[in-house]
């Protein structure tokens, strides 16, 4: 079913149309910005993608101590303009049916490479979780043999990604390269990162672990299937971008898209699946860059992606700003309180996600946040998810106050077609 | 005067009250939050008297059955309250995983009461005591062994959890809602807010028996995944399918009034195509007649979710809020 949004009495509706009506501020106007913001995330994207793509080919052309470094802080730089474009998610179909094949988590990684014995082999729920396809140039995959001699970027999209039907065979993204760049973090909620020699790329006799050509295909034909698939994204909100259109063709539809996909993210996906679940399992292995030790930097990016979405403004990682006029403007005008409630909400959640993000980067890692019984981690991760949650009921009322219902119920299956509901 | 008797029959719809919030509270949530509480208390008592797995198992049937009768409610003290009483799905086999390190390695946690609400959800509540009751792996523990005292561990954290749950539905967030639109009332705004709020619940909870309950082990024609049923192991999975449509019966007439013919009507469709389901735990789904059969059962959840939208949601111009399952 779709993600649906809280609506409003008729009365409500035509008396914020009325008001909205005098506006200063066109609804055009703030979807342009919506989809310039979403051009230059993606565009961002896939530019630090290449310069991970550059470094990759310098890890595997020769491996060293600085070459894996410099690959891994490539990674890491990939992730800020990518964190921050999450927030186009939920309310673009274009992005959604998209986003799997790129940011995919959790991942069972001993699909693709060795892991350790604490690691355990296949489960009830993934017979391939310890598959290890680095290892095995011939698979066998829900009882079809598979040749997987050469690693293309054909094969871990066609048949590795998702094999078997199971979501976290996750052969294919940034977590698949953060695992070959970082290896499993084996430190528990203590503290470190994965550890993953450079040699696990070196070649003859210096190779460690075994099969580093195969992993070093593995990397490069992973890396070159993120560049190109974030060129596809980027293509779709350049201008006339079937993504970037469909959200100008009407701006009902727009602003709806805007609101589901800022409220999707902050509650059901981020508070809820990312952060107050793996903090309630206390399993170190449950944070969204388990491997880099990278997921307070991960959930900061998506909330501020989150904030600009509101307010309409991105700095770009060249520092240049792209702004204009925001939902922000639009729902002040219409409702000045609910704004400030919606600005100061948000403004809570980054200050809450600035407090876990200090600790992290002092040292405090968010895996030994997820500890049982430490309280001092539990409140720094539920000051976050708090933060999303409370946001999320003031975005709800932004649908209310912007008379959005109509279009709410458009998207609804059985108020379009009631019959269809009793075939 | 046909026309009239409609326009009557729709009349409490026409205005969401605080009345309606406060009949579905005090007459519906409270007394099933209760309910639940005495389930489990009489389950830890049982487990008391004696741990082992076929004498725990009728208790353990009868207070899985008093929890359905909120597990679809996610606000409030259940916001973060149902994912330690009931932790499912398990995508990676986090529950099997953890009670298999505590018994092998004895962990004391396991033997103390006062310490377990610092355990991972994944050994926690209903779908732990699920694998220790019913999972030959486990449940074949004798009365001295230490998975006999991991269960009675379990149920007093559980019985805890759940007064704990009762209590703060009653005494705080009974008043939350019911109190809408008060001026210190930071979490509903007005009565509407309180109301869309319980909406929303509702439709969210048969949005995830129908995708979840029943998708999940459905899997597609090709591969379908009875292993992924909830509480399969204990035969519940029908069940729960069941009771989770009644509650949402209950809440819908709670919420709007006995006239709800459509959802009713829609309700025995879901009871009819429940009572030709061969297997309540949805273990053979490889046979495409039993297959369809569920198919069946899952458009008929889906239609009384219409038919509670065409009722309740579109007379009012109200659609859901964003629920908990909203992402992946």
């Amino acid at each position: 079913m779709t993600h649906h949004i809280l609506a409003t009495s008729a009365l409500a509706l035509s008396f914020g149309l009325a008001t909205a009506a005098g506006a200063d501020v066109s609804k055009t106007e703030v979807l342009t910005t919506y989809v310039d913001i979403a051009a230059a995330k993606y565009d961002d994207s896939l530019t630090t993608a290449k310069t991970l793509q550059a470094a990759v080919n310098n890890l595997i052309d020769a491996p060293s101590e600085e070459t894996l470094s410099a690959a891994r802080s490539a990674w890491l730089d990939a992730r800020v303009p990518y964190q921050q474009s999450e927030v186009y998610r939920f309310g673009n179909p274009i992005v959604d049916d998209w986003e799997g094949m790129v940011n995919a988590w959790p991942l069972d990684e001993g699909l693709i490479d060795y892991v350790d014995a604490s690691y355990g082999g296949p489960t009830d729920a993934n017979e391939l979780a310890a598959l290890n396809v680095i290892a095995n140039p011939s698979l066998s995959i829900a009882g079809k043999s598979i040749d997987a001699t050469s690693i293309t970027p054909e094969l871990i999209s066609d048949t590795l990604n998702e094999a078997d039907g199971i979501e976290t065979n996750v052969a294919r993204g940034y977590h698949a390269i953060e695992f070959l760049l970082w290896g499993q973090d084996l430190n528990g909620t203590g503290p470190g990162a994965g550890e993953r020699p450079y040699t696990d790329f070196a070649t003859g006799d210096d190779c460690t672990n075994g099969n580093c050509d195969r992993r070093a295909d593995y990397l490069r034909a992973a890396t070159d299937l993120l560049v190109s698939d974030l060129e596809y994204m980027a293509a779709q909100w350049a201008p006339n971008g079937a993504a970037r259109d469909t959200v100008l063709t009407s701006e009902g539809a727009g602003l709806v898209a805007i609101l589901t996909g800022m409220g999707s993210l902050s509650y059901g996906e981020q508070a809820g699946e990312r952060m107050r679940l793996g903090l309630m399992l206390n399993d170190p292995e449950e944070e969204h860059d388990c491997f880099s030790d990278n997921t307070h930097n991960s959930h900061y990016y998506d909330a501020l992606g989150i904030q600009s979405a509101y307010l309409g403004r991105y700095v770009r990682p060249d520092g240049s700003v792209i702004e204009g006029p925001s939902l922000a403007d639009l729902t002040a005008e219409v409702d000045p309180a609910l704004d400030a409630e919606m600005q100061s909400k948000l403004e809570a959640t980054m200050s809450a996600m600035s407090d876990l993000k200090a600790a992290a980067d002092g040292g405090f890692s968010y895996d030994m946040m997820l500890e049982q019984g430490n309280a001092e981690g539990e409140a720094l991760v539920m000051g976050g998810v708090n933060g999303l949650i409370d946001q999320t009921r003031t975005i709800e009322r932004i649908v209310v106050a912007l008379g959005l219902d109509q279009i709410a119920f458009e998207g609804s299956d059985s108020l379009d077609q009631p019959e269809a509901v009793f075939e | 005067m046909k026309h009239l008797a409609v326009l009557i029959a729709l009349a409490p719809l026409s205005l969401p009250a605080s009345a309606d919030t406060a009949r579905a509270v005090n007459d519906l949530i409270l007394p099933s939050f209760e309910n639940f509480a005495q389930g489990a208390q009489v389950l830890h008592q049982t487990a008391l008297a004696d741990c082992r797995s076929d004498a725990v198992a009728p208790a353990y049937q009868a207070a899985f059955d008093t929890w359905m009768g909120v597990s679809g409610l996610r606000i409030g003290p259940s916001e973060t309250g149902a994912l330690s009483i009931a932790f499912w799905p398990d995508d990676r086999g986090f529950t099997q995983r953890t009670l298999a390190r505590l018994i092998d390695t004895e962990d004391p946690t396991g033997l103390d009461p006062s310490e377990y609400h610092e355990m991972s959800i994944a050994a926690r509540g209903l779908f732990a005591l699920d694998m220790l009751l019913y999972d030959p792996a486990f449940n074949t523990y004798g009365a001295g062994d230490y998975t006999c005292g991991l269960v009675q561990t379990i149920t007093a954290d559980l019985d805890r959890q759940a007064d704990a749950l009762s209590t703060s539905w009653a005494e705080d967030y009974a008043e939350v809602l019911i109190g809408a639109g008060a001026p210190d009332n930071t979490i509903y705004l007005s009565s509407d807010e309180a109301f869309r709020a319980l909406y929303t619940q509702l439709l969210s909870g048969l949005e995830f028996t129908a995708d979840t309950r029943l998708g999940r082990p459905m899997g597609t024609f090709e591969r379908p995944r009875p292993k992924l049923a909830e509480a399969w192991r204990s035969d519940r999975s029908l069940g729960n399918v069941l009771i989770s449509a009644q509650a949402a019966q209950g809440l819908a007439h709670a919420l709007a009034g006995p006239e709800l013919p459509q959802t009713d009507a829609a309700f025995s469709q879901v009871m009819l195509a429940a009572d030709r389901v061969s297997d309540p735990s949805f273990q053979d789904l490889d046979d495409p007649q039993a297959r369809l059969r569920v198919e069946v059962l899952q458009q008929r959840v889906r239609a009384l979710y219409g038919a509670i939208e065409i009722e309740i949601g579109a007379p009012l111009g109200i659609t859901p809020g964003f629920n908990s399952q909203d992402g992946d």
